[in-house]
């Protein structure tokens, strides 16, 4: 809840399930600073990362022991005296109940499911609970990727309550965004839940609220929350979903199980993709609308800590290309519900009006290299680097509900048959699905398809891989080819693989498990097994093959756009003036 | 050579650094003193820039619209007018047959930017009549 400049301030950075270095690397920058400002770095995380060599104190969890080591470390706070009674006495409700369930979690109990012996679990609940002024945890997709996600979440807010390590400067728990607007896409209202500004879409008064503003009678705004994009494939799949309006994702690439995601775009009546590129998404499209590129256009982005920035067009729109808001507008207007704005700073004051966490954030405000970190309410007001000060939560007494869960183990364990855990990560050099940086000279040339698969010497030796060669890795979903990358700072029985391969796709491999609340796929653990390829030659030749193969496919498909609409018509007509 | 502020496309970390242009064209970037990046850039935000201008090193750009008039049909390059007089009129036929939660509408949490997110979600609840709409948060 702290501001990413504010990361340095800290006596202490605990890094957990979060590797800034590969995601982040401007807020790695910021743990260096730390660091050399004399803050302890903790870090939890089965791979020895970057940020592990810097660490005072580097903790090898097992895959998938988030809540059991969580609870250990609350164990050790309170059992060895660092729990900040004055804090949870002001601040904080349901401490009996929440002890009943961490009291059972000594170290030693759940050393077998962490790796983490109880000394170093002592240590770090003292490094991280007395740490001056303030401590911040860090954690990014290593905690929302995982089966009990929201309930880790749970338990690092009440981990940072019990130790007192909230509510003041620079403390708290800093959750990363993976994408430049995640966060300004669920301040915008693109939840199945929330309108704009985390106003609830079932309370009735905010309905009322935003059929006014809208001109629409209060009916017309559904009363219900809406269903959740990882819901799309069995939607799909069992004919309730009909159209989906895809606008800038590629979920072919970067959701789990590719092969079912691919399916279920087949079974839609409509598949319309709004895009800047032909992806392995927008090739199944039965509309794409170009919308104009980053760089083409002007807008607000919200970086991870709430910190809306204004950013501006430096070229004009290629081709037919549209700004995104006009296209929307548009077919909005067609389908009997007029939308008009003459630029985004008209859409911009239209949301500030309707958000009162978001009012004083002006375009003027923005200007250069001007920010606005939210909540600010009012014209005059600064904007918040720290949520909750002195100790004030969103709660209707203000303060904090301590929660704690018991741990549950992955939903797919390794077996015999698939004896590795296959975890997704990031890396530096390229995003996402690749679009964007596959398509940059310089970045390109980081491209090395298959990819990579990152593995333990001890599980390539198992298997007689050697660094470099191609193996084959499959899982319950499909096969997929990928090089290997053996490093000691791998932990044995997982390998790790990055999204961007489109050849050594980690999500063909990845399972489509979600949690039942906020529905996030379990793309941190999912049980996988793999061989060398015997022919190592065929298998060069082979993924080289199939790699043009797809590039060949994508722009074949991109190729109608260079045939002019009146051409089309004429060839189309051929026939007819034949018989004619 | 032309300067305009943008912030990056790629992580959360919102780092604030100059486009360069040449001959409307981005050849380069100069980072600049961002509240978060304070003067520095990784290797993507320095060097992600070109895919703007169309390099078809990896995937072409999308300059055009197109639709496929049936289930199965190749694309077909058709004008603006057309290509959303027929998304609309086949996004009318499924409200009419199976309700507005028949549809599912996504923001982009990349390059669009807010307010076309802000957009979105209003053509999706006030036009549509859903709360179908939903980002990438989850992935």
């Amino acid at each position: 809840m702290c501001s990413i400049p504010g990361m340095e301030n800290a006596g202490c950075v605990f890094l957990f399930g979060y590797n800034p270095s590969a995601s982040h690397p401007i807020v790695a920058r910021r743990i260096v600073r730390a660091k050399e400002k004399g803050a302890k770095i903790i870090v939890a995380d089965p791979r020895h990362i970057e940020t592990a060599r810097i660490a005072d104190l580097y903790l090898p969890i097992k895959n998938g022991c988030n809540i059991a080591f969580l609870n250990a470390l609350a164990n050790c706070i309170v059992n060895d005296g660092y729990a900040d009674k004055d804090f949870i006495e002001a601040h904080t409700n349901g401490y009996e109940q929440w002890w009943e369930t961490i009291k059972k979690y000594t170290p030693e109990s759940v050393q077998d499911i962490t790796g983490i012996s109880p000394a170093d679990m002592h240590r770090a609940a003292e490094m991280y609970a007395t740490a001056e002024p303030s401590a911040i945890i860090g954690y990014g997709m290593g905690v929302c990727q995982q089966r009990q996600n929201l309930k880790t979440v749970h338990t690092l807010a009440a981990v940072a309550c019990v130790a007192g390590q909230i509510g003041k400067p620079n403390s708290g728990l800093a959750p990363v965004r993976g994408q430049n607007n995640v966060q300004g896409s669920c301040d915008m209202g693109c939840l199945p839940n929330m309108f704009p500004g985390y106003q609830k879409v079932t309370d009735p008064a905010m309905r009322e609220k935003f059929a006014k503003a809208w001109g629409v009678p209060v009916e017309k705004l559904s009363d219900h929350e809406g269903y959740k994009l990882t819901d799309m494939v069995h939607l799909a799949n069992e004919g309730t979903l009909h159209c989906f309006y895809n606008y800038g994702e590629d979920p072919v690439q970067t959701e789990p199980d590719s092969q079912g995601t691919i399916e279920a775009l087949k079974k839609l009546d409509l598949f319309i993709c709004e895009d800047i590129f032909m992806t392995q998404t927008t090739m199944y499209a039965d509309v794409i609308l170009p919308g104009t590129s980053w760089g083409e256009h002007e807008g607000v982005f919200t970086a991870s800590d709430r910190t809306f920035q204004h950013f501006n067009a430096a070229v004009p729109p290629k081709g037919e290309c549209r700004h995104d808001w006009q296209i929307i507008s548009d077919l909005s207007t067609r389908m009997g519900y007029p939308m008009h704005y003459d630029n985004t700073k008209q859409i911009w004051d239209e949301m500030r009006q309707l958000c009162p966490n978001f009012y004083g954030a002006t375009y003027e405000k923005m200007e250069g290299t001007g920010h606005c970190e939210w909540p600010i309410p009012t014209l005059e007001h600064q904007g918040t680097a720290d949520l909750f000060p002195g100790g004030h939560f969103n709660k209707p007494d203000g303060r904090a509900v301590l929660i704690a869960h018991d741990w549950e183990h992955p939903t797919e364990m390794p077996d015999e048959e698939y004896p590795l855990v296959l975890c997704t990560v990031r890396e530096v050099g390229h995003y996402s699905c690749r679009s964007m940086t596959g398509n940059c000279k310089a970045l390109s040339l980081l491209a090395d398809e298959p990819g990579y698969v990152h593995m333990n010497p001890a599980d390539a030796r198992a298997r007689g891989i050697r660094d470099g060669e191609i193996v084959r890795i499959w899982s319950r979903r499909g096969s997929v080819y990928s090089r290997a990358d053996v490093s000691d700072r791998i932990n044995k029985g997982a390998v790790y693989m990055t999204y961007q391969w489109w050849i050594g796709r980690c999500n063909s491999l990845t399972l489509h498990a979600v949690d039942d609340v906020s529905h996030t796929p379990e793309d941190k653990f999912s049980a996988c097994q793999m061989e060398r390829v015997a022919d190592q030659q065929w298998a060069e030749r082979h993924v080289a093959q199939e790699y043009a193969d797809l590039k060949a496919r994508l722009a074949k498909e991109a190729s109608a756009q260079d045939v002019e609409p009146a051409v089309a018509f004429s060839a189309s007509q051929e026939p007819d003036r034949i018989l004619v | 050579m032309e300067k305009h502020d943008v912030v990056c496309p790629y992580c959360g970390a919102g780092c604030k650094f100059n486009l360069l242009v040449q001959d409307g064209r981005v050849v380069g970037t100069e980072p600049l003193k961002g509240v978060t990046n304070d003067g520095e850039l990784c290797l993507k935000g320095m060097s992600g820039y070109d895919f703007i201008n169309d390099t078809k090193i990896l995937t072409p750009r999308l300059l055009h619209p197109m639709i496929r008039r049936h289930k199965g049909d190749p694309l077909e390059r058709v004008s603006w007018d057309e290509a959303l007089d027929f998304t609309a009129k086949r996004m009318q036929a499924i409200i009419d047959a199976y309700g507005p939660d028949a549809i599912m509408t996504t923001g982009s949490s990349r390059g669009g930017g807010n307010e076309v997110n802000y957009v979105m979600q209003k053509f999706t609840r006030a036009c549509i009549g859903t709360n179908s709409v939903d980002n990438c948060a989850r992935t």
